[in-house]
């Protein structure tokens, strides 16, 4: 895109030249400078295609398309066109519908827990308080190495009754808690998604920190700011380009819940096999055998995925133009 | 039908798409699907293959492969169907390698026929067969005037309970349900942390009760598939154990939990509701309790109209991919209905199966070794409990799915949340959708 882009600049300044060679010359270069873009984006595009649009295609196709047998069901099968029946389907079940609004209540919990979290960790290793820094941020992103399915099954042996140390020690000082019953699922599963990205989005957020000018951090000290203020006021302001980005990622990964709920069901029934959106579209095809009903779930949890996306996107756009106009 | 089936392997992977590769793992497959028999080493024999969880199962497969010449078994022993075996056997059929004869439960039967994983067998099953087979067993793999599949056993709810503390306490076997909530009220007062029983929060046991008390979940009488999983007599059941569950005279545990198996393991309950099979998983999974367990009628509501159901059970399928559905179906037929098949099964010790060929069951009560229930004739309790098994019970297209929604609303109402009699409108409403995407004709009447 860059290379298109300062084209017409290089351009527009020799038109007068009527040097037909120079032109054959320059058109010659946008169109190598073309190629070189084309070849050099290619494999994006071959893989965008491969693994997201051809996938996506397939999938909206088959939510239109069931395997029907008329009246019982036991008659030859045959491929018919059914139209939106599988989104009523989806749109109708309540599993379907208490799984969405899990993940909204998970959402809720997670996001400023992880962005609020992340971020105090970054301004606190950025403020120069911490003593062995590296250490610290080796320590904090460490978790994140660990792949998800590794992360639930170390947090289901900490939440299991019975084999937990962690229940038993609270057990021995008379204190009994169910990690996984009713209502303290979601937070067990807020507390593994936390332990596993808090160092990472930290990361991301020291980083944008390393790129605050240091002459606004003196000017503000020279203006009297404690370290607290300076964080608060100064810093994080400054980086909220990145907090956006931290908590747009933070959303769609959240959407898309699946690993932990997946594992935990191991040790609690509370969890059930439909708990999130992603669960239910895995049941609908591998426990159900029902592909419509699952491809258009999955086309349902896309929409909302990109609505939530550009909804937050658009809001965020406007905060910062408003900001920007009253400055 | 190859089309369908490498369309079914592309979605395999396209329904993953939001998650993030946690399904790659399932492989796609050729669509040629080259079936799964093959002729063995020796010219004239038919290998074919069996899958089975059942106990005793390789006992009867040696059994079979000494006496029979051209026809040779090859099995493979399977995790039972919710711990994955249904699972396995979808996915092989989806990829068109899946054996050629497959054990499913009752429940699952359906299910499979539509989906199209189970053959019609009707022009291979013989007259001779199906004479000799329990009405009521061929019933439920029988739809449309077509079989799907083969009863191996049928299995009515009996009341398993610990003689030695009965004599104990000095408490009479209940024989109606209100002498059983009496029973359990006792328990409650004079035994201490012991209970009368465990409420399990899934499907087997309470649909058994169900169908006992005269429900039917499902119906297809009247050419659509007719769904009703909170009918009168299923209300009439959740309300009686919602009062048993309340008082605080009963346990509430998860199947086949640790829990559970303490309860029975540590004499916590003095009964259990189970299917006749579960007499010989007790005596393998607890031979210490020896001589303890007595088996007696399931509880009636009207002793004058006795009435069961059943848990538990299985059918012998043939597949759609199986080349040789002859010699499939030749083996079938020797494993439920010769006495040779019932005694190697049994004579495996882990095995109590109440066959559906009634005419094996004195075969059946010669081979069991009765030291285990004090010398109790379990076999011949189980014939006069086999007739009191309710005819016209169906079993519903998606039972996997609809048991598991059941499952885990009872395990909310047990962590406070919710009724017996709520999980099982949760049930029919999680239920629903699934049947009309399947473009099926569905029904919800209620009685």
């Amino acid at each position: 895109m860059t290379a298109t882009t300062q084209v017409p600049a290089t351009a527009a300044a020799p038109a007068r030249e009527t040097d037909s060679s120079r032109h054959k010359a320059q058109r010659a270069a946008r169109r190598r400078r073309g190629g070189a873009a084309g070849v050099l984006m290619a494999p994006f595009f071959v893989l965008l295609t491969l693994v997201f649009l051809i996938p996506v295609c397939t999938a909206v196709w088959l939510s239109f398309f069931s395997d029907d047998q008329p009246g019982l069901g036991f008659g030859p099968e045959r491929t018919v066109f059914v139209g939106l029946r599988s989104y009523a389907a989806v749109l109708t079940d309540p599993s379907f519908l208490s799984g969405l609004s899990t993940v909204a209540l998970y959402c809720l919990i997670y996001i400023p827990v992880m962005t609020v979290g992340s971020l105090a960790l970054a301004l606190l290793l950025d403020s120069g308080l911490v003593r062995l820094r590296s250490w610290a941020q080796l320590g904090l992103f460490l978790p994140h190495a660990v792949p998800g399915i590794i992360a639930a099954l170390i947090w289901l042996y900490l939440y299991t009754p019975g084999i937990s140390p962690i229940i038993d020690v609270l057990g021995k000082a008379d204190i009994t808690v169910n990690f996984l019953g009713l209502h303290t699922a979601i937070p067990s599963i807020v507390n593994i998604a936390v332990w596993s990205n808090l160092g990472y989005n930290m990361v991301v957020f020291y980083a944008a920190l390393q790129a605050v000018p240091r002459e606004v951090l003196e000017a503000s000290v020279v203006d009297g700011a404690g370290p607290v203020r300076t964080a608060l006021q100064v810093k994080a302001p400054l980086v909220r380009s990145s907090i956006v980005m931290v908590a747009m990622f933070t959303l769609i990964w959240a959407l898309q819940l699946f690993t932990e709920p997946m594992l935990l069901r191991a040790g609690s029934q509370v969890v059930d096999a439909r708990f999130s959106p992603s669960m239910y579209i895995y049941d609908a095809a591998f426990s159900r055998n029902n592909y419509s009903l699952a491809a258009a779930a999955s086309v349902i949890l896309l929409i909302i995925t990109i609505a939530v996306s550009y909804g937050v996107t658009r809001w965020t756009n406007r905060v910062n133009s408003a900001e920007e106009s009253t400055r | 039908m190859p089309g369908r089936q490498s369309r079914r392997s592309v979605l395999a992977a396209i329904t993953a798409l939001p998650l993030t590769g946690a399904l790659s793992a399932c492989s796609g497959n050729d669509s040629a699907s080259s079936g799964s028999s093959s002729k063995s080493g020796t010219k004239g024999t038919t290998t074919i293959t069996f899958w089975s969880a059942l106990r005793g199962s390789q006992e009867v497969v040696d059994a079979f492969n000494k006496t029979h010449d051209t026809i040779q078994v090859a099995f493979e022993q399977i995790p039972s169907g919710t711990s994955g075996g249904y699972l396995k056997l979808s996915n092989a059929a989806r990829a068109g390698n899946a054996p050629d004869v497959a054990t499913i439960e009752y429940p699952q039967v359906p299910g499979y026929a539509i989906d199209g994983v189970a053959r019609d067998i009707t022009d291979v099953i013989s007259d001779k067969l199906k004479a000799k087979l329990l009405p009521q067993a061929l019933g439920l793999t029988t739809f449309e005037g077509r079989t799907y599949s083969v009863p191996l056993d049928v299995e009515p709810m009996v009341l398993h309970y610990r003689k030695d503390l009965f004599d104990k306490y000095g408490f009479e076997v209940p024989t109606t349900w209100d002498e059983y909530t009496d029973l359990a009220r006792a328990v409650r007062r004079t035994g201490g942390k012991r209970r009368v029983t465990f409420f399990s929060t899934d499907m087997g046991q309470f649909s058994g009760w169900c169908w006992g008390a005269g429900a039917h979940w499902f119906d297809t009488s009247k050419g659509a598939w007719n769904v009703s999983l909170a009918d009168a007599p299923t209300r009439r059941v959740s309300q009686y154990w919602q009062r048993l569950i309340d008082e605080d005279l009963v346990y509430v545990s998860p199947p086949n939990s640790r829990e559970a198996d303490a309860q029975v393991g540590n004499g916590l309950v003095l009964t259990r509701h189970s299917g006749a099979w579960d007499a010989g998983a007790q005596m393998n999974a607890r031979p210490q309790q020896k001589g303890l367990w007595r088996i007696a009628p399931q509880p009636q509501w009207d002793p004058a109209k006795p009435a069961l159901g059943t848990q538990g059970g299985s059918t012998f399928a043939i597949t759609k991919d199986s080349k040789h559905p002859e010699a499939a179906m030749e083996f079938i037929e020797w494993q439920v209905s010769s006495p040779d098949a019932i005694k190697a099964r049994l004579s495996s010790g882990a095995s109590s199966q109440y066959p559906a060929v009634t005419e094996l069951i004195k075969e059946g009560r010669a081979a069991f070794d009765r030291s285990y229930y004090g010398g109790q004739d379990i076999y011949t309790l189980f014939e006069t409990e086999a007739q009191k098994i309710s005819d016209g019970w169906v079993w519903g297209p998606r039972m996997t799915a609809t048991g598991q929604v059941m499952s885990d609303a009872f395990a909310r109402a047990a962590a406070g949340s919710g009724t017996i009699e709520s999980s099982m409108r949760a049930a029919q409403d999680g239920t629903m959708p699934d049947l009309k995407a399947l473009g099926l004709k569905t029904t919800q009447h209620s009685t």
